[in-house]
């Protein structure tokens, strides 16, 4: 099972979702598969689960998707406890584990070796956490969740090393700079939420 | 106006600037106001394990429409250093920082946190006010949040015991 067929298999699905992907191959895939305004790519390594928090709780009607991986999540697992507490049923969080810092090396990560991210989220406090043995499985739980409206946290196992690496560095680069994707996307939520993020500057008359 | 006004008055006036998106983590001297923030029907907040997370969950927020700030200790501002400049002040994210000054003059025991926090806010670019005197926090909590909004980066309030009425 790879990464990129996993996100190919539920982008049809995702409509106009809010999706926070963590910089690197993911980021990559994402942007190949669903491009456009609904995208944001995240520079900091554990930041994505706390980014995609912040926006599914401020907008609840919206489904947000967080696209993160192993090396990121084990930086912030704080954040874990965090995401426990608040749950919102707008949020789907998707860790791909591949057990390497795939974009700087290749060098095993703890979960390479010893650490089982979805034990460590159900002992966080999130009942919800499974992981998803398939293809089928992996679109399956999505697609539910989706559906049903409920909290998900789905980790992937997922296949890379230098032969993967060498197949997404042949996608289109993510289409916009980081900075671009963040604004683009907050005039995308300002036009389908009918609400204003970044107001005219001033000086107010 | 008695310090131990001084967290309601500080959560008046984050309401006035607009603030309904609140994280926080606690210091002793910061316990009550954060007791009031989670209190207030008015604003969502959101408890943390460690303080950078606050940094993304009020730059989600901000991109979701809400004012937001995170409530920690200087300690907690160290700890959030890479997430305010690889996503905040990377990407334009506006935020106050309400920060309770450990080692500040007349305090024990944090004289070496003291001594570092002006600096780095300085070195990451972080405008900051330090704030002693009750009449000063309307002002200073308002201006920092529109100096926020208009510069779309992070503002720093340091917050001293004069304003949060607590002493040790």
């Amino acid at each position: 099972m790879t990464r990129y067929d996993c996100l190919k298999g539920i982008a049809s699905e995702v409509g106009q979702s809010l999706v926070i992907t963590i910089g690197g191959g993911g980021s990559t895939e994402w942007g190949a598969v669903r491009p456009g305004e609904g995208n944001m790519r995240v520079r900091t390594l554990g930041l994505v689960q706390s980014i995609a928090l912040g926006l599914a709780l401020s907008l609840p009607k919206r489904q947000i998707l967080a696209v993160d991986g192993d090396g990121a999540l084990l930086m912030n697992l704080c954040a874990l406890p965090t995401l426990a507490r608040e749950k919102p049923d707008n949020l789907i969080y998707m860790v791909f584990d591949n057990g390497m810092y795939e974009a700087s090396g290749l060098i095993k990560t703890a979960t390479g070796v010893c650490a089982d991210l979805i034990q460590i989220a159900r002992g966080a406090g999130i009942k919800e956490a499974m992981w998803a043995p398939s293809l089928e499985d992996f679109r399956d739980k999505v697609v539910t969740s989706m559906e049903k409206r409920k909290f998900a946290f789905i980790g992937a196992r997922v296949e890379s090393g230098p032969e993967y690496i060498k197949q997404f560095k042949k996608l289109p680069r993510f289409d916009v700079s980081e900075v671009e994707s963040v604004y683009r996307m907050m005039r995308y939520i300002e036009k389908t939420e009918g609400i204003s993020v970044v107001p005219p500057p001033g000086p107010r008359n | 106006m008695a310090p131990e006004d001084g967290p309601k008055i500080i959560l008046e006036s984050m309401k006035e600037a607009g603030i309904n998106f609140v994280t926080s983590l606690p210091d002793f001297n910061l316990a009550k106001l954060i007791e009031l923030v989670d209190g207030d029907p008015e604003i969502k907040h959101v408890a943390l394990c460690r303080e950078e997370e606050g940094i993304g969950l009020c730059t989600g927020a901000y991109m979701g429409g809400k004012t937001t700030a995170i409530i920690m200790q200087n300690g907690g501002f160290l700890n959030s250093c890479n997430g305010l400049t690889t996503t905040a002040l990377n990407f334009n994210i506006p935020m106050l920082l309400m920060i309770y000054y450990a080692g500040d003059i007349g305090d024990e025991g944090f004289s070496t946190l003291g001594s570092v926090t002006e600096p780095v806010l300085s070195g990451l670019g972080i405008r900051y006010y330090v704030l002693r005197k009750m009449d000063e926090i309307k002002n200073t909590i308002k201006g920092a949040t529109l100096l926020a909004t208009d510069s779309r980066r992070p503002v720093a309030v340091l917050l001293t015991k004069n304003v949060l009425g607590t002493r040790r």
